[in-house]
């Protein structure tokens, strides 16, 4: 009984790691159609802060707050100087956004000198919960989870700016005929994605080393979970991160864990084959 | 960068009655060769810059290969590595486990190799009764090959996370290859055979057809071209090229590893041809010799070389920005550049 608890709450845990990152990118590949090849450095970027917090003798929950402050900035200016001129092509926008991504991994790992640091967990120990020691940090990611994927859907769909936002990805045009700036929803929303990444790498970094490759690790799967939910939906990326988190997570347990990781690409590279639409059909933000 | 194709056909067709501009995309070409001729001998005293000219001439081939793919095709490829490391380590294993690595059979089964693999892909992304967006080939891609690294450094029949090293070196009869002045011009051989390849097909018929698809896809489906068979036979011809560099790498530098069929290596192939210029295949073979030198130069002062990624995405960013033809778009037309197609009509010009 108890394994299986263990177990169950362990894939429940990545599961809202990989929402967490998830989200942040599906909102910016619906509203834009650009697949955010950055979004890894955006999450190494808030682990980074929490990390700068500190080393300067600050709490780290200071740090976990000010991350998706300090990510929406840099997303916002991002958007202004480079991403807006991608919006008409999506390949050109991967390359340009992998640049970006290349640039702010290596100057990462320029400070970080190519050290692994690790990180305390903020609330550190375990609780006990039907025989099962289970991890307070891992829990508090789980309910943090819950609240951001909660808050954004209420956001999207009780608020008039949600309500411009699920316009402008219906009818850019006829959004921008009725007077809603999309370009300053489109840099909203880009700052919105990075904000979300940013609390993710904040989050998740007292789980992993913080290294300047923490982020590439979640890239392809949080794109996987993207395509196989469906662009264009807000349910879509969280349902496609729970099912490739899951994955990812629970098959180590029934095949070989070597077998396990790419078993993972090619079963969902398999369902978006033959679902290419996603598990949500488009256009209902 | 599309819709440029179209603009320099039609301009192409135009210019018939006139006199042809001058060229010089040949003479980059020929000057290109030429340097490559002579290198050697005056590299003769360093023998370690010869070995980073033979490189070069590999990591050509991987920049080829994508050129072809993207350049040619419009096929974002974000895994063309995976061809080049999958041949490698069927070369490595075939020394190891068969004591055999005869140049006319290895480098042979490498292409086949690189062949199949990329038309099983191909087949996958780009065939079937919807055609794929285009996002969907690019992370495809990007997934086969990363996939495909987590798995090769997980297993140990072939080295997990160490690789393959002390690869068998490659012969031709009695005679082995080592580093040096004769890998250097089997390479170089390899590289310009499988450059007028690729030239031929770029200005045949079917580079024609391919031109087309880059500029409107739709409109080539309407006139009854079968766009994603065009598209999946030149995906995997560029496996076969790519798959041949591989082969070559694994003999020429003695390993291969996981590292090797990453996304790592497939975006460095994205960058040496974009820094060039894609679609002139030229270009990416420029692009490759000016990433790989500088690295090795700038890797000998210390102050730039732990910068120098930093330097290479901030021009990469600066060319996917302002100068999406690559370097060699600022000094040939966009006419010479897109090429031209089929036989010359004997009245035409």
């Amino acid at each position: 009984m108890s394994i299986e608890v263990k177990l169950a709450f362990d894939v429940l845990a990545f599961i809202s790691v990989m929402v967490l990152i998830v989200l942040g990118l599906g909102v910016i590949a619906s509203m834009m159609g650009i697949f955010n090849f950055a979004h890894g450095e955006f999450v190494l970027l808030g682990a980074y802060t929490v990390y700068l917090f500190e080393s300067f003798g600050l709490s780290a929950w200071a740090g976990i707050l000010a991350a998706p402050v300090v990510l929406a900035l840099i997303g916002l200016v991002l958007e202004r100087l480079v991403i807006r001129r991608f919006y008409a092509a999506p390949i050109i926008a991967m390359l340009g956004t992998y640049a970006i991504g290349l640039v702010i991994r290596e100057i990462v790992r320029g400070l970080l000198g190519g050290h692994y640091k690790s990180i305390s967990e903020p609330i550190a120990g375990v609780f006990t919960v039907f025989g099962v020691d289970v991890s307070a940090w891992r829990t508090v990611i789980v309910l943090t989870t819950v609240c951001i994927v909660a808050g954004t859907w209420l956001f999207l769909a009780r608020t008039s700016v949600g309500l411009q936002v699920r316009g402008s990805l219906e009818n850019p045009n006829l959004a921008r005929a009725c007077g809603i700036s999309t370009t300053r929803l489109y840099a909203f929303t880009f700052a919105f994605g990075a904000a979300l990444a940013g609390l993710a790498g904040a989050l998740i970094v007292p789980l992993y080393q913080l290294s300047a490759d923490i982020g590439t690790r979640f890239l392809v799967q949080a794109f996987l979970s993207v395509m196989l939910g469906g662009v264009g939906t807000f349910e879509g990326p969280v349902l496609g991160a729970a099912a490739v988190g899951g994955m990812a997570a629970g098959l180590p347990w029934i095949v070989i864990p070597v077998l396990a990781d790419p078993l993972v690409f090619v079963i969902a590279l398999i369902i978006v084959k033959l679902r290419p639409q996603g598990f949500i059909t488009q256009g209902r933000l | 960068m599309l819709s440029e194709a179209g603009t320099a056909v039609t301009a192409q067709q135009a210019g018939r009655a006139r006199r042809p501009a001058r060229r010089l995309l040949p003479w980059v070409e020929g000057g290109t060769l030429l340097v490559a001729l002579v290198a050697p001998f005056a590299l003769s005293e360093r023998t370690d810059l010869v070995t980073l000219a033979t490189n070069v001439m590999i990591l050509s081939l991987l920049a080829i290969s994508f050129d072809l793919c993207w350049g040619l095709s419009g096929i974002m490829s974000f895994g063309q590595a995976l061809f080049f490391g999958v041949a490698g380590y069927v070369i490595a294993l075939v020394g190891r486990d068969l004591e055999f690595s005869q140049l006319w059979a290895t480098l042979p089964l490498a292409m086949l190799v690189g062949l199949l693999l990329a038309g099983l892909f191909a087949a996958f992304l780009l065939l079937g009764r919807k055609a794929p967006t285009t996002i969907f080939v690019a992370l495809g891609t990007l997934t086969g090959s990363y996939a495909a690294e987590r798995l090769v450094s997980g297993w140990q029949y072939v080295g997990a996370g160490n690789g393959l090293s002390a690869v068998k070196l490659l012969q031709l009869g009695g005679y082995e290859f080592v580093e040096g002045a004769a890998f250097y011009f089997l390479a170089l051989i390899v590289l310009v055979l499988i450059y007028l390849g690729s030239r031929f097909i770029k200005r045949s018929q079917l580079g024609l057809v391919l031109a087309g698809m880059r500029q409107n896809e739709e409109r080539l489906a309407f006139f009854g071209y079968r766009v994603q068979l065009f598209k999946a036979l030149v995906f995997s011809l560029a496996g076969m090229v790519a798959g041949l560099g591989g082969a070559l790498y694994s003999y020429h530098q003695g390993f291969i590893g996981p590292g090797n069929m990453g996304p790592g290596l497939s975006t460095t192939a994205v960058i040496y041809c974009l820094f060039g210029g894609s679609g002139t295949l030229i270009g990416p073979v420029l692009g490759t010799v000016a990433v790989e030198v500088l690295t090795y130069v700038l890797a000998d002062i210390d102050a730039i070389k732990r910068i120098w990624p930093v330097i290479l995405g901030l021009v990469l960013l600066a060319v996917v920005m302002f100068q999406p033809k690559g370097f060699l778009g600022l000094l040939v037309s966009d006419r010479e550049r897109i090429g031209s197609y089929g036989r010359r009509r004997s009245g035409g010009s």
